[in-house]
């Protein structure tokens, strides 16, 4: 039976969603395969490994025995051993136990995991692991950079900016580059997930504000023009070479209530409303109700996407749609959706254990095909020196 | 082993044994085969646990402090023991190791001796005072018998005959015994036009017994099957008993489901059949069968009814159409009986449709029969889906042919088209799956050792365009 590692939780503004990502969508319908041990791995807030059966209980966190369990229980090492070992005290004599991991599953949203942090390591410990590799992951989640790749892929994006944070300190400087743009604008830290820190603004009186919540959360910014008429839609995909989309979701919210993080996962939804139960699915058109030539645009532009940055095993792939003219935009990808929208790949005809069956399968295969390449070169360079 | 052992010598297993004279109906003699013939205590309760009631607390409050008591004593006496070296030191041994045995067997003596001394001779005064009470009513009362399908049937009806013009009364739930109809009697007010009763057989001579009580005018048989053979021995013996409505009302009146292939060696002249055919001389057209519901036609001699409903499966056609052909004999209008029939809704557990993402389960959980079970595989095979997924633990209660049944389940479940069979492990699992294997099955077949945690996570299994249909279950004192 192979041993699979789900990491969680990390230092970002969406450890709780992982943690319901995790717990929810990944340890357990891969526990239910009864084919794989699941590991489950928590870094806290501060950074610090965990690893414990008890880690899978979501009671743990949600009572916040978590601080408790976390000043009693041993920290995790990691051994790199032509492989990936977990290594932690077994508090009994001295004595530590090992863990040879042979998949990891990450389960981790925002920066510090999500980002290709996490994945770097994965490479560096050469052990198999789900989801895009770490250079797409630290593209997928600048959307700056995302947005140039797809540019050169001739793929539309609504007009944008960009500067460093820093650069607010002269802000005619930041303000001139907005001047091209027209009102109303979208204000974005340019790495986060889960619509954290994002601002709509109407005037350039709000502007300042936004840029300035912005900068609160990363070092980048991005300013987007708004769509006019748009149908914001999302597309989970999995894959490598081939391409599995799920189904085309329409969020269903007005311009005004953009998809923050609060409708998404505290308000079931829906703003002011939801049972807190839902998340995001709990109030999403799905498949959502486009004309057939539209749907069909829009999942091309997608796949477009998840190939030009070159993204694997899964991605969700965010557009937005000017309804009146057709136009489809490339909004911003998401290396690893939370809770894998597994309410949407249901909905598609993929349960909740095969979705991470199939992702365990697209990790090895990406795994196996570069255990193919050749990482050594023969030379006489030492001898010469 | 030795865990099993220990947990014997803990308060929970008091909690245990109490879980399994309520999940056996507080019937001594189910109770104590199950008391003999389990080997582990840990591993009783996988679909339920104890419901709190005033005997279930009651009881296990005597259980625990007979334990208490035992244990108490028995470490008494092993410290006498050990200081005076004077009373037998084995004796405080053996009271310690035996206090389970013990208690699990001495907690029956009271439901025994409130059985004999209280609940029968009450009972007996009661049922004789509903013969009488039946006697006096006015109603037509129609019986419902047979192996299986009784509380469809009923129900069905009961929607079906209830309208402005009809009062109708039907015994509640699956309630089939003497002491429930006497129940249902004092709750009758008097003024109702027709009464419909549930005859549960149970023993040789209880259907010939509630007739002489309820004493009805119409009868219907609704199907045979293995049930309750500790009794009757035999199928045909359990057929005799359930044909005793018949031979009440003189083979008039009575009306038998011709699906049901056991009941055709009974059948006599005046016998009135129902199927998918036909229903009480009402002829059956035009049958259309689909996830959300049937529909078809009955003709009769000039009239007509367009008869739609929200129950599935072929096999409910018979049932549907002779309700509403005892509706048009008792004098309801076509507009009566076609809304009557459009009310019916698919009862809990049987054939009961839901759907998760736009995957389709049928909970079939209630369905204890080789006939059902068959009528569900067919079903199966029937209704358009993605992907098919067929659940089930096998049948409990088969007797004899247990085997050959089970085999015969397997060669259908082969035939059904379904791309995925998850059998609950059990001891009839390996006939069933002989069966498959002879029916040359295709699909996937997964053996699931924990049916509660795969029942619990089944929305984790399906997705949309899946149809799964869950047929049986197995009660945990059949473990």
């Amino acid at each position: 039976m192979k041993t699979i590692a789900v990491i969680f939780g990390g230092r970002s503004t969406e450890h709780d969603v992982s943690i319901i990502t995790a717990i929810a969508s990944v340890i357990k319908p891969l526990e239910l395969t009864k084919q794989y041990k699941v590991e489950a791995v928590y870094i806290a807030k501060d950074g610090s490994w965990y690893w414990d059966d008890k880690l899978k209980d979501i009671k743990l966190y949600q009572s916040g025995e978590i601080d408790d369990f976390m000043r009693r229980a041993p920290k995790v090492h990691l051994l790199f051993d032509n492989g990936l070992t977990l290594v932690k005290s077994s508090q009994f004599a001295g004595r530590k136990m090992y863990r040879k991991i042979d998949i990891v599953f990450p389960a981790m949203h925002g920066t510090h995991g999500e980002d290709g942090e996490l994945m770097g390591l994965l490479e560096m410990a050469n052990v198999p692991y789900v989801g895009c590799n770490f250079r797409v992951s630290a593209v997928a989640m600048d959307k700056v950079l995302a947005k140039k790749i797809c540019a050169s892929s001739d793929i539309l994006s609504t007009p944008w900016t960009w500067f460093y944070s820093s650069q607010l300190s002269q802000p005619k400087q930041a303000m001139t580059k907005i001047a091209d743009l027209k009102y109303p604008l979208f204000v974005k830290p340019a790495h986060l997930g889960s619509s954290i820190g994002i601002s709509r603004v109407q005037t350039e009186a709000e502007l300042m504000n936004a840029l300035e919540v912005a900068a609160h959360y990363d070092d980048k910014i991005i300013v987007e023009q708004e769509v006019p008429n748009v149908i914001e839609v999302t597309l989970p995909i999995i894959g490598n070479e081939e391409l599995i989309p799920a189904l085309l979701e329409r969020p269903m919210t007005k311009p005004e209530d953009f998809f923050d993080f609060d409708t998404k996962y505290m308000q079931g939804g829906k703003k002011g409303k939801g049972s807190g139960k839902a998340g995001a699915q709990g109030y999403s058109e799905i498949p959502a109700k486009l004309p057939k030539e539209l749907y069909d645009k829009a999942e091309k532009t997608a796949s477009a996407v998840y190939r030009a940055l070159g993204c694997s095993g899964i991605a969700r792939v965010d557009l937005l749609i000017d309804s009146k003219t057709g136009e489809v935009y490339f909004n911003e990808v998401n290396p690893l959706p939370g809770g894998l929208y597994a309410h949407n790949w249901r909905k598609a005809g993929i349960s909740n254990v095969d979705l991470v069956t199939k992702l365990i399968g697209l990790a090895e295969q990406k795994w196996q095909a570069k255990q193919k390449l050749t990482t050594s070169f023969s030379t006489s360079y030492l001898k010469q020196f | 082993m030795l865990k099993s052992l220990v947990y014997m010598y803990r308060l929970r297993f008091a909690q245990t044994i109490i879980y399994m004279l309520q999940a056996t109906e507080y019937d001594v003699k189910t109770y104590l085969g199950w008391l003999w013939r389990v080997k582990d205590f840990e591993k009783v309760s996988y679909r339920r646990s104890l419901i709190k009631t005033r005997r279930s607390s009651m009881l296990l409050l005597a259980i625990k402090l007979g334990m208490l008591v035992q244990f108490v004593v028995a470490i008494a006496w092993a410290t006498l023991a050990i200081k005076n070296k004077e009373p037998n030191g084995i004796f405080a041994v053996d009271l310690f190791l035996s206090t389970p045995l013990v208690w699990s067997h001495l907690v029956v003596l009271p439901l025994v001796l409130a059985r004999w001394f209280w609940v029968q001779p009450l009972n007996r005064v009661d049922v004789g005072r509903s013969k009488k009470s039946f006697e006096k009513h006015q109603a037509i009362k129609i019986a419902v018998a047979g192996s299986y399908g009784k509380t469809t049937m009923k129900e069905i009806l009961y929607t079906v005959l209830s309208s402005d013009s009809k009062k109708v009364a039907a015994t509640p739930a699956n309630k089939n015994v003497a002491i429930s109809h006497a129940q249902f009697a004092k709750q009758l007010e008097g003024d109702e036009d027709i009464l419909i009763i549930e005859f549960g057989e149970g023993a040789p001579g209880d259907v010939a017994a509630f007739c002489r009580t309820v004493k009805p005018s119409i009868g219907i048989i609704c199907g045979l099957a293995p049930a309750h053979l500790d009794k009757y021995k035999t199928l045909q013996a359990a057929g005799e008993d359930i044909f005793s409505l018949a031979d009440y009302l003189g083979h008039k009146n009575i009306y038998v489901n011709g699906e049901s292939e056991a009941l055709k060696s009974f059948l006599k002249p005046g016998h009135q059949l129902y199927d998918g055919r036909q229903a009480a001389g009402w002829a059956i057209k035009a049958a259309k069968s689909s996830i959300n519901g049937l529909s078809f036609e009955m003709t009769k001699a000039g009239k007509s009814l367009k008869i739609k409903s929200q129950l599935i499966g072929e096999h409910q056609i018979g049932p549907l159409a002779l309700a509403a052909a005892l509706a048009d004999k008792l004098g309801l209008t076509k507009e009566q009986i076609e809304k009557g029939i459009s009310r019916v809704e698919s009862f809990e557990h049987r054939m009961q449709p839901r759907q998760v993402d736009g995957a389709y389960i049928i909970d079939d959980t209630y369905n204890g029969n080789i006939d059902g079970m068959l009528a569900g595989l067919k079903l199966l095979k029937s209704l358009p889906a993605k992907r098919r997924i067929y659940v089930t633990p096998g049948l409990v209660d088969q007797g004899a042919e247990s085997a050959k049944i089970h085999r015969r389940l397997g060669e259908a479940i082969a035939g059904s088209d379904a791309d995925l069979v998850v059998l609950m492990k059990h001891s009839v699992t390996d006939d069933i799956v002989a069966g498959i294997k002879q029916g040359k099955f295709k699909g996937e077949l997964k053996i699931e050792k924990d049916p509660l945690n795969f029942y619990t996570n089944l929305d984790q299994f399906v997705a949309a365009g899946d149809l799964v249909l869950m047929q049986n279950d197995w009660p945990d004192n059949y473990n």
